[in-house]
């Protein structure tokens, strides 16, 4: 369970990202983060990977308490977690099949679990034939891919991804929606912060709309609710 | 920091990648390293050669006491007996003025006119030589024979041993000083070779944290880098202080046959030790001071 107990976020300067915000999400759930440009998505998701600390207030992922975490622990925390990241992060000297057995090795994975796990997930977001290519010789839809793949790969308990879908068409972004449906059906606790209004209006999940850094709106059953 | 095979191919593979990557920087900080540990070696060849004279000075006579003329045979050796077992006292060996002629006579055999002095009318004393526990004690002990009625003179170079003692304190504490400054200058460059292949591979370092590698799995390589160039370092000055004093030893035998010089193998064997420790402990250090910022994620 993620939990945030009346969280703000205020930058170094002086900018506020978050502010007085309480929200739970139980596992197992299916949650749109939705809101405008600098609302406070990205924020929000920083903060339950550790990247940024709360200003005032607590968050908690299952028994961590992000305020007091060890370092060890912050790579514990993390290992919990498969992020999407909005600028995706991937290295680009290094294949998209060595993009995605990098995290498994970074947690001291086997090669022969690396050989075995990589390929499936790479089948799984549709890349099996762009194995060998680097980023640079993908599209934008196609890193986005390769960031999901390196995100699922250590078969996480929660899955966040910060606007996979952006800059793609409704076709792929549909796809990739209905992968994260996929994922979320086995299990995994899947928290998406998109701009895609037509896909959240079709799912009819739990959207948490943010606005200024403020929740304005949680419906378990949601819209987009702006206008795009 | 527990690791696995997969694990350590990962460590060994990324290390060998980035000392490559920066062979330049690599071989300034081993060059670093091999004159920081060369000077280093040269105080410690120093000590451990003024504490080797030291001990075999200490070793041999360290105070002579001289009997009067004309004293009963048994009172000279009643005071033996008494001395032994003062405090400090190590052993006492009696001469007789024959003895004591003798042992000139063997000193210096080419003095004829010495020689032929002693051999005349013997001049000298029935003595005691005297050896001690502690240096230190010498003039304590000294002004304790003198006051016996029987004895004539003391006489001792323990000036001459805590004159070196002091001044192996001394030779430690510049030695130490000069190899901390060094140290840090040795710290400071192996730091920014290190700091160069982390900022190569900065992205790396950054999606290793944020899916959750440990610090230590990161730090591996560079630590494991920063070993092998102070090991290197220190091997190469190793070779230059072998040599060099192999060149000493040799050269000595023909200028100062008397002067005892240490032997090889324990210089050497102290010099390997301080050397490799020194390495592994400068190379360790520089790598976690250069990625800590890194690892701030
Ligand atoms: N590192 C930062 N330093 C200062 N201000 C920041 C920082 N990151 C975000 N902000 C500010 O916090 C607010 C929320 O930004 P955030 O990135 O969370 O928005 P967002 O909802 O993710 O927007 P988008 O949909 O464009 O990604 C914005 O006003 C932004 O300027
Ligand atoms: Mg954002």
């Amino acid at each position: 369970m993620i939990r945030l107990d009346k969280v703000s976020k205020r930058y170094p300067n002086g900018h506020y990202g978050l502010v007085d915000v309480s929200l739970t999400i139980r596992r197992g759930e299916f949650l749109f983060l939705v809101g405008p440009s600098g609302a406070g998505k990205s924020s929000l998701i920083r903060l339950l990977y550790r990247e940024e600390a709360a200003s005032q207030g607590e968050v908690f992922v299952d028994q961590f308490k992000l305020s007091s975490l060890r370092r060890s622990q912050v790579a514990r925390l993390r290992r919990q977690l498969g992020v999407v990241f909005q600028d995706v992060k991937l290295l680009p000297q290094r294949t998209v099949y060595q993009n995605v057995a990098f995290a498994m090795e970074a947690v001291g994975a086997s090669t022969r679990d690396i050989r075995k796990r990589v390929p499936q997930v790479l089948e799984l977001v549709g890349l099996s034939r762009s194995r060998d290519n680097y980023p640079h010789q993908l599209s934008g839809g196609e890193q986005q891919r390769v960031g999901i793949a390196r995100a699922l790969v250590n078969n996480p308990i929660y899955v966040i991804a910060d606007e996979p879908t952006g800059n793609l068409d409704p076709e792929t972004a549909r796809d990739i929606v209905k992968l994260f449906v996929e994922i979320n059906r086995r299990g995994a606790t899947v928290i998406m912060a998109t701009h895609a209004k037509d896909i959240v209006n079709q799912m009819q999940r739990r959207v948490v709309a943010i606005e200024r850094g403020r929740v304005v709106r949680d419906e378990v059953r949601g819209a987009y609710g702006y206008e795009s | 920091m527990a690791m696995n095979l997969n694990g350590v191919s990962y460590i060994v593979r990324e290390t060998m990648r980035n000392l490559i990557r920066n062979s330049w920087m690599s071989l300034a900080s081993v060059s670093t390293v091999a004159i920081s540990m060369f000077v280093l070696s040269f105080f410690l060849v120093l000590t451990i050669n003024l504490n080797h004279v030291t001990a075999v000075l200490q070793s041999q006579v360290e105070m002579k006491i001289f009997i009067n003329r004309h004293v009963p045979r048994s009172q000279e050796l009643a005071l033996l007996r008494q001395a032994r077992h003062w405090p400090d006292v190590r052993r006492i060996d009696f001469f007789t003025k024959q003895q004591a002629a003798a042992s000139l006579k063997q000193e210096f055999p080419d003095q004829r006119d010495l020689v032929a002095l002693i051999s005349k009318s013997n001049p000298l004393f029935d003595g005691y030589d005297v050896y001690t526990y502690r240096p230190q004690a010498i003039p304590q002990l000294a002004e304790r024979f003198h006051k016996e009625s029987i004895v004539h003179t003391v006489v001792y170079e323990g000036q001459v041993v805590s004159r070196l003692d002091k001044l192996s304190n001394i030779l430690r504490w510049v030695g130490w000083i000069v190899e901390g400054l060094l140290g840090l200058a040795t710290l400071f460059i192996i730091v920014n070779t290190i700091r160069l292949a982390v900022f190569a591979r900065r992205r790396e370092v950054q999606v290793m944290k944020l899916v959750g590698a440990t610090d230590w799995f990161i730090r591996w390589p560079f630590v494991l880098e920063g070993m092998v160039l102070g090991i290197l370092g220190s091997l190469v000055a190793d070779g230059l202080v072998d040599g060099g004093y192999r060149w000493l030893t040799g050269a000595a035998a023909v200028a100062l046959p008397f002067w005892p010089l240490a032997p090889l193998h324990s210089v050497m064997s102290e010099v390997l030790m301080f050397t490799l420790i020194g390495g592994v402990l400068v190379g360790v250090l520089a790598s976690m001071v250069a990625l800590r910022r890194f690892l701030r994620i």
